[in-house]
């Protein structure tokens, strides 16, 4: 019974989810109309309109050289993400739980976070050549300051006043972690993940660009050299509906659910 | 009969003493109130009976096990449901999942929460709601001792009547000792068997009074006269600032360093 009313909720919260999603579409579709305003006002060379880079992306998908493209640089973005979210989560984690660590990190997070991913990206070229390790080098080192900063300031947010509630009750280590530390954590990891997704797509596009001959980078640098602006659009617009599929389907569902207490109830 | 025993509770903070001296004797099935003006100590000491702070110098003997805590703000983790967090000692003691729900489910109506409410976030319930279930997470322990700060400071009259009621019960059915904070006079001679008066500065016990009429019988006429009867007595008078004069230092430690000495 209690299964039912809550499959029942969560029918009910995924409807109105998508629901709420005729707000978004309007504000892309008056984007769209202002992009084709301005593809009348500049001609079809400089800024192909939106029908015509969408019928150019559909003709990339069916001769299929789109797909390929984008599985190369999802993968890239996806393992230089990966290795951001694990050590920049864990080692801001550890950072948080102490003062001095906190202080010391600080700085250096900031630093990092303040330095041009082009830079990285010429020393990675001249560490690991020109590959695959140096994309997804430059995509972890764009990401993980970040992430870390977001998992340090987390963990030194905790209200004091719980953990003397966790220590009243004597809670034990492991419910530590699941009952105070994670669902605080959270609030603060997915914005940060969040953040650090779309970093990770523009730095793969970007070193790519420059580094390698396959992926959507390599790609655009294609359509660029063959002044062909519709192909170029068309990429673009790949990866951004790859981005938005990615958050609005996949990480924003997760983060309503697990920060359901903090939504107000209608 | 289990009892808590604490003599020579020195603490500091730095170099101010916060405590000093403090000594004091709890029993099963009893309600002591700890009374006095604001930055007198009573948090801190409750904090130290909670084993949520160490002490500088303690000399203490307790029988007691289950130790709850019930902190003036209601401190609800706010990602969990009131079931859930009425639960969270429960769940600390390693109580299966179904098990601990249904007490919580059995408690939280005695404390008049409806299965509605139990669902809901903190942020969704009321103050005295958010408080009831506060004290519900600490009776769930079934703790044979209690510690209270002031938990019915913000509570309107009603509210309080019910749960001084409920605590009474608890008191009378389990034999909890309780051990509560209080700068409502009032409500210390309503609940209490015996009234320690503290005073800041550092903080001391100045005066202990005893309160022999059981609770049953203490009616609001009662009430309003022990308490106007405390307001005359000058430690009183003295350390809530109603009248000028000073109060008796802390007594001094003969056991500078106490050696194996019992309590």
């Amino acid at each position: 019974m209690i299964w039912l009313i809550r499959l029942r909720d969560a029918l009910a919260a995924t409807l109105s989810y998508l629901w709420s999603g005729w707000g978004a579409v309007a504000s892309l579709l008056l984007f769209c109309a202002l992009w084709e305003y301005g593809a009348h006002v500049y001609g079809d060379l400089v800024l192909p309109g939106p029908v015509a880079t969408f019928r150019q992306l559909t003709h990339m998908f069916d001769s299929g050289q789109a797909l390929p493209e984008l599985l190369v640089s999802a993968r890239r973005a996806l393992y230089g993400l990966g290795l951001a979210l694990a050590t920049g989560t864990l080692l801001g984690l550890i950072a948080g739980r102490s003062l001095t660590a906190a202080m010391f990190s600080r700085p250096l997070a900031t630093l990092l976070l303040g330095m041009p991913p082009i830079a990285w990206l010429v020393l990675a070229m001249l560490w690991f050549g020109m590959g695959d390790g140096t994309v997804v080098f430059t995509v972890l080192v764009a990401c993980f300051p970040i992430v870390f900063l977001g998992a340090m300031q987390g963990a030194r947010t905790l209200d004091n006043k719980l953990k003397d509630v966790a220590r009243a009750y004597r809670l034990p280590r492991r419910m530590l972690l699941s009952d105070v530390y994670l669902p605080h954590l959270a609030s603060y990891l997915f914005p940060a993940w969040i953040t650090a997704l779309g970093t990770s797509w523009k730095v793969v596009v970007m070193a790519e660009l420059l580094t390698t001959v396959d992926g959507v980078g390599a790609a655009l640098a294609v359509s660029r050299a063959q002044l062909d602006t519709a192909t170029s659009l068309g990429w673009i617009v790949a990866v951004l509906g790859l981005l938005l599929a990615l958050e609005y389907l996949f990480l924003e569902p997760i983060k309503r659910r697990v920060e359901r207490w903090r939504t107000e109830t209608a | 009969m289990s009892a808590l025993h604490i003599r020579h509770l020195y603490h500091r903070y730095g170099i101010t003493e916060v405590l000093a001296n403090v000594g004091l004797d709890l029993y099963a099935g009893e309600i002591l109130a700890l009374v006095g003006p604001s930055g007198c100590g009573k948090s801190t000491l409750l904090h130290i009976v909670a084993g949520l702070l160490t002490p500088s110098e303690i000399l203490v003997q307790s029988d007691f096990r289950g130790i709850a805590c019930v902190f003036q703000e209601p401190r609800l983790m706010p990602w969990k449901t009131a079931a859930d967090n009425i639960a969270l000692g429960l769940k600390a003691l390693g109580v299966p999942r179904d098990a601990r729900r249904r007490q919580a489910i059995a408690l939280g109506r005695r404390l008049g929460l409806g299965r509605d409410d139990l669902d809901k976030y903190p942020h969704e319930l009321s103050g005295g709601m958010q408080s009831r279930v506060s004290l519900a997470r600490a009776l769930a322990i079934s703790p044979d001792l209690l510690l209270l700060d002031e938990p019915f400071s913000a509570l309107d009259i009603g509210l309080k009547a019910e749960l001084y009621h409920l605590l009474e019960l608890q008191v009378r059915q389990q034999g909890t000792a309780v051990l509560m904070i209080t700068h409502d006079l009032m409500e210390a001679v309503r609940l209490a068997d015996r009234i320690l008066l503290m005073a800041p500065d550092p903080g001391r016990l100045v005066r202990e009074f005893a309160l022999d009429r059981p609770q049953e019988t203490r009616d609001n006429l009662w009430v309003y006269q022990t308490t106007a009867e405390l307001l005359q007595v000058e430690e009183v008078r003295i350390n809530f600032g109603l009248s000028e004069g000073t109060l008796p230092p802390p007594p001094p430690n003969e056991h500078a360093r106490h050696a194996g000495c019992t309590v």
